[in-house]
């Protein structure tokens, strides 16, 4: 029996049991049914375990090889590749991929850009009161989660942070408030208890509430009798009270968020609600975490940072980062490349498909290790390991903090880790 | 009638599972639907071998629907999926997965497979 951490989502629970001997997975004490299927990919039916290579119309099985020898002659005759994904592989690997676009003089983005990287850019100029789950588990006393389903996306994020009892606190679940806003009374809305809230707010209004609610903070008295976004009077002055009351409060931001509501940021206002809130507040303070699905999605950000001085949506030339705006929505519309590498991800079931057409136009290389629609209409299909069953690397959790993944078992025959695969094209490219 | 689309992630119609150990149909029977509320299924007309045409200004697709009384009327929950996105689009750069206001009607067009929708897509 071991103690591991799991691959299933960005929270990265550490707490999971794994029997095994180092070939199978016997048993598995602890994951959620998202852990689970993660472990479930290791044995799943229609897993990729053999490098392929569109033939005409099909796609078919060939050597490692045969594999690299296409993806290199790919590159050669590309002068604007686009890499994409890098939130389901290893910081290692995303490590490896910077160095690839480098190499190659492209362009790299990673999931974090459409998701909660959006965030962290406008934290760029709002500054970002961030947390972590331990401070969540031990001290937190209240918790809003906000445009999020957590108990699907992030299935045991509610059962730490809520049920907890936490060490510097004498009880538990009895002092926590969950405030739940969302058009939709998800399945996390299950999980309330009496002196919770539950605001069911009208869909693409949550600008006109964050507004209101900073205004209140800086002009106590300016709400109105008939509430506003479909949320009454009542449950905005308690929703208030906590806000402003609350000595450990964190909001879990989620999907919901992200887009632009009224022509602003949704999340620039909320950013600015939690400074003034924490300016006026006596007693205590209001941090956020990001809901981020991908389980390292922010080790992307991390490691571009660190490395390149700039969090994603970076473009080479003559081997140099270079200025640009764009970002991978961006280059897709516009059709400004003439390849593609996916890396742990899949866009054409996950962008629109105006932009899917577009990316299915030119080659694309895939590196992954399950079916998808990007792997059904791949040009070369490079199999890799489960990192975080059959490899190790590091991940940061959704909280920042970096998590090290292990190898429980050794991968089928002849497949290798993302970092791997990924250094074997960057060798080959260099000799060719 | 017009609704408004949300794409959302649900654990019970995940496209990472039905890849993995699905196949072609239950990749289409788990994802290429929509929840509305009861109320709006009648409003709707619809009935069980009655299916959805959904129009948004990106595109539009044809799926099932399953009835929820806790999703809110005038309300559509998608799961995540490459259906879903038939009717996703972009505008100023931003993806755009919530909110999306739409046209439904009730059909009796069959649902596309998923090995169409690639074609339609590689093409």
């Amino acid at each position: 029996m071991r103690k591991i951490p799991c691959s299933g989502c960005s929270l990265l629970c550490d707490d999971i049991i794994v029997r095994s001997d180092g070939i199978f997975v016997d048993e598995v004490i602890g994951a959620c049914l998202k852990g689970k299927e993660r472990f479930d990919q290791v044995t799943a039916k229609n897993r990729i375990v053999t490098p392929m290579i569109r033939d005409d119309s099909d796609l078919k099985k060939s050597s490692w090889d045969e594999a690299f020898k296409k993806v290199t002659k790919l590159l050669k005759n590309s002068n604007k590749p686009l890499l994409y994904g890098f939130s389901t592989v290893s910081c290692e690997a995303q490590l490896k991929g910077l160095e690839l676009a480098n190499l190659l003089n492209g362009f790299i983005d990673s999931n974090s850009t459409i998701c909660q990287g959006k965030v962290l850019n406008m934290a760029k100029e709002t500054g970002l009161t961030l947390t972590t789950i331990s401070e969540a588990i031990n001290k937190a006393d209240l918790l809003i989660v906000w445009g999020a389903n957590a108990a699907e996306s992030i299935p045991r994020l509610l059962n730490k942070t809520l049920f907890s009892r936490g060490k510097f606190r004498m009880t538990g679940r009895e002092i926590k408030t969950l405030v739940i806003i969302d058009p939709v009374k998800t399945a996390s809305f299950g999980v309330m208890g009496v002196r919770d809230i539950a605001l069911q707010i009208n869909p693409g209004e949550d600008i006109e509430l964050i507004k209101v609610l900073k205004e209140e903070c800086c002009n106590p008295g300016s709400i109105t009798s008939e509430g506003v976004a479909g949320i009454d009077n009542d449950d905005l002055k308690r929703l208030l009270l906590h806000l402003t009351g609350a000595e450990n409060g964190i909001i879990f931001i989620g999907q919901g968020l992200l887009r632009t509501q009224s022509k602003k940021s949704v999340i620039r206002e909320l950013l600015e609600l939690v400074q003034i809130i924490n300016v006026k507040q006596q007693k205590g303070r209001i941090s956020v975490i990001l809901i981020g699905g991908h389980y390292n999605m922010l080790g992307f950000d991390h490691v571009a940072l660190s490395n390149y001085g700039k969090n994603h949506s970076l473009q080479f030339s003559n081997n140099q980062l270079i200025d640009t705006d764009d970002t991978i929505v961006s280059k897709i519309d516009r059709e400004d490349f003439d390849c593609s590498i996916i890396v742990g991800t899949d866009p054409i079931s996950h962008l629109p498909q105006e932009l899917s057409k577009k990316l299915a136009k030119k080659p694309l290389i895939l590196v992954d290790n399950k079916q998808s629609a990007t792997s059904r209409i791949a040009d070369v299909v490079l199999p890799s390991t489960i990192t975080g069953i059959e490899s190790e690397g590091l991940a940061f959790r959704l909280d920042h903090v970096p998590i090290e993944l292990k190898k429980i078992v050794n991968p089928p025959s002849n497949i290798f880790s993302d970092e791997e695969i990924l250094n074997q094209i960057i060798e080959k490219f260099k000799l060719k | 009638m017009e609704m408004l689309v949300n794409t959302v992630r649900m654990i019970d119609y995940d496209q990472v599972r039905e890849y993995s150990i699905g196949n072609n149909e239950t990749l289409k029977e788990n994802l290429a639907l929509g929840i509305v509320n009861p109320e709006d299924f009648k409003k709707l007309n619809l009935s069980p071998s009655l299916n959805l045409k959904v129009t948004s200004k990106f595109g539009e697709v044809v799926i099932k629907v399953k009835q929820d009384k806790d999703i809110p009327q005038g309300t559509i929950i998608m799961p995540v999926s490459i259906w879903a996105n038939q009717i996703t689009g972009i505008e100023n750069n931003e993806l755009i997965f919530k909110n999306i206001k739409v046209n439904v009607e009730a059909t009796r067009d069959s649902v596309l497979t998923f090995e169409s929708l690639l074609k339609s897509i590689k093409q």
